[in-house]
């Protein structure tokens, strides 16, 4: 795979204030990149930097092996879909459709045999001589897809794009988004707060936080694996369970819950575990199993009993807060019969334990 | 009291402040079409019974009004393109860029709008005569009268450019414009309206002004419509019929302007032109 979009070492200053840090980044051709993170992590200057809408105080951008680093947006040839989408008021829907085009001198018959090509496979065909105020939200984010998609740019960048959408739209949407990156064969960087978003479309995340970027690869590596506490507490839903924990030997630990359940943890080629040593042990809700049966009701090896304190059900899936505090989130498939104040015995796959130290959060 | 008795009396207070209001340029109408002994008559009368339209014509003729208003016509348009031209690109720098300079630059924008015409009209006139402008006195008062309607244009139209969303001249910029051609092409078509309202309302100040006229015109052929109604009234004048015809002429055309574009005037003064 060749690299489309290359950083290398980027930097973005606003006066004082450091916004991205020696970012180095390369986006594969035809790949799908989401770039991730709480806001105010330099996701959306580094999407805008790629646009050259901000300039980058120092490092290197090249698109499809060109220099760029100081081009002006209009001579990079990508596309770009804002979070409000950005139509031109004053035309029609047609007319922002051909605007890309014509500014690059595309002839008018042309562009307008595209412009219906476009609303074909985007939905808009009757609606090509409406303006954007007459078009419902989900219109809008089409005709602003249709935008960027009517020529071939060397890459498509989303800025937050369905965040105006109600959830059911959005959902409808991401799909679509993805089904068009697939077929035009394009390269896409999409920003997103939603870790859904990012781990359902891409193909290669970045989670960023503070203008770093934190950990980078398939979706379902950073969910099995995440390299650090910020991003396995980012990445799924509802978010991970961080227990305060210590090492008994090489492969148990045992956690700060009341009785200090032991339980066992298995090591993937990290550092083998130090008795004593302090960790913040990472249990996702979904992996936690209720121990039913022979042996429920134990605490000891393996198992530790917390009290029920919430029960919310959503008929497929029920959601448990479990502990004095409510502080550890529990999924179950199915319904459970269970009321607030119940005990309830759980364990763990060793697999399943993340280990993270408590200082720098990196995971050991 | 019930909502509808307020309103009626809503109603009537508004409909007599009107009335009160629009007085002066009712009996300006009426005056102009009495006849001379009709015009003093106790108690006067409140509609003309012998309308006397000659009036209208005679004052055309022998005051050459079709020549002072062509100089107002002139002088308002030559000011409004001016302010016109430099204003907006002011405005828009001073709506687009955030910082300390900006809030300077404001504040003094502001600040010649507290200075009066009467004010000012002396080191102008000063400094104009050093030029040799007054030689064209009617640049003279252009030039006057766009640096004193300039602050009030770059306030109303940066708050329009406001308005207009950072984010279209981005998407503007990735499809392909400069930044020169977002501007124009996407930012200046949706402020348009607002553009387009203040100027009109800097027209009709322009078309009244008197204090640079008056000052700076000497010759009776280039001096505009108020300069010429003023000169119209001496200290013994009772000709007030006369002078009262030559008043309608000069305002008819901004009130009918006015009337014409009321709605658009008011809606694009409190909406801020978009959508």
């Amino acid at each position: 795979m060749t690299a489309q979009i290359e950083l290398t070492e980027v930097n973005k200053h606003y006066g004082a204030y450091h916004a991205l840090k020696n970012i180095n980044l390369s986006i594969a051709k035809g790949s799908f990149v989401a770039l991730v993170g709480p806001s105010g992590c330099g996701k959306s200057t580094l999407l805008r930097s790629l646009a050259g809408l901000e300039k980058i105080t120092a490092g290197r951008l090249t698109i499809a092996g060109d220099e760029m680093t100081s081009v002006p947006p209009r001579k990079r040839d990508i596309a770009m879909v804002f979070q409000s989408y950005a139509l031109y008021p004053h035309m029609t829907v047609e007319e922002n459709l051909v605007y890309p085009l014509r500014m690059r001198g595309v002839s008018k018959t042309e562009a307008r045999a595209r412009a219906q090509d476009v609303a074909g496979f985007t939905g808009l065909s009757g609606l090509l001589t409406r303006y954007p105020r007459q078009l419902s939200g989900g219109q809008r984010q089409r005709v602003a897809m249709g935008r960027a998609v009517i020529r071939s740019p060397k890459a498509f960048l989303f800025d937050e794009p369905l965040s105006n959408l109600d959830a059911a739209l959005r959902v409808s949407m991401r799909k679509e988004i993805r089904a068009l990156h697939d077929r035009l064969g394009a390269t896409s960087v999409y920003v997103t707060h939603d870790q859904i978003e990012a781990m359902t479309m891409a193909d290669h995340v970045v989670v960023m936080k503070d203008g770093v970027i934190e950990q980078q690869g398939a979706p379902l590596t950073l969910y099995d694996r995440p390299e650090n506490r910020f991003v396995a507490g980012f990445i799924g839903s509802p978010a991970m369970n961080f227990v305060a924990a210590h090492g008994i030997d090489s492969a148990s630990i045992a956690l700060d819950l009341p009785g200090r359940p032991q339980i066992a943890v298995s090591r993937h080629g990290e550092a083998p575990l130090k008795a004593g040593q302090a960790v913040v042990a990472g249990l996702r809700p979904e992996h936690l199993r209720i121990v039913e049966g022979e042996g429920a009701g134990q605490t000891g090896i393996g198992r530790f009993t917390l009290p029920v304190r919430l029960i919310e059900s959503t008929g497929s899936l029920t959601y448990l807060s479990l502990g004095e505090t409510g502080e550890i989130a529990l999924v179950e498939h199915g319904r459970e019969q269970l009321r607030p104040g119940d005990r309830l015995t759980l364990s763990i796959d060793p697999a399943l334990v993340h280990l993270f130290d408590p200082q720098t959060g990196r995971r050991v | 009291m019930s909502e509808t008795w307020r309103n009626r009396l809503l109603l009537a207070v508004a409909l007599g402040l009107a009335a009160v209001y629009l007085f002066p340029l009712y009996w300006m109408v009426v005056t102009s079409l009495k006849s001379g002994s009709a015009m003093f008559a106790t108690p006067p009368s409140f509609w003309p019974s012998e309308p006397q339209w000659q009036t209208y014509a005679y004052v055309w003729q022998s005051r050459d009004v079709g020549r002072y208003l062509w100089n107002s016509l002139v002088i308002a348009l030559g000011a409004v393109a001016l302010v016109t031209l430099l204003g907006t690109g002011c405005a828009y720098v001073l709506a687009r860029y955030r910082n300390v300079w900006i809030d300077i630059g404001l504040f003094l924008i502001l600040m010649l709008q507290v200075l009066p015409a009467s004010l000012m009209v002396t080191p102008i006139f000063v400094g104009f005569s050093q030029f040799g402008l007054l030689a064209t006195p009617r640049l003279a008062v252009i030039l006057a009268i766009a640096a004193k309607a300039m602050p009030f244009f770059v306030v109303l139209v940066r708050s329009t450019f406001m308005s207009v969303p950072a984010e279209l001249e981005e998407a503007g910029l990735v499809d392909g414009n400069s930044r020169l051609g977002a501007f124009l092409f996407i930012v200046l078509p949706l402020a348009r309206n607002g553009i387009l309202v203040s100027a009109i309302l800097i027209f009709m100040q322009a078309f009244g002004e008197f204090v640079y006229s008056k000052s700076m015109i000497q010759a009776a052929e280039l001096q505009p419509a108020s300069v010429g109604l003023n000169s119209f009234m001496g200290p013994n004048t009772n000709e007030w019929n006369n002078i009262m015809a030559f008043a309608a002429m000069y305002v008819g055309p901004i009130l009918a302007l006015f009337v014409l574009l009321q709605r658009r005037i008011v809606s694009g003064l409190t909406s801020g032109a978009l959508k």
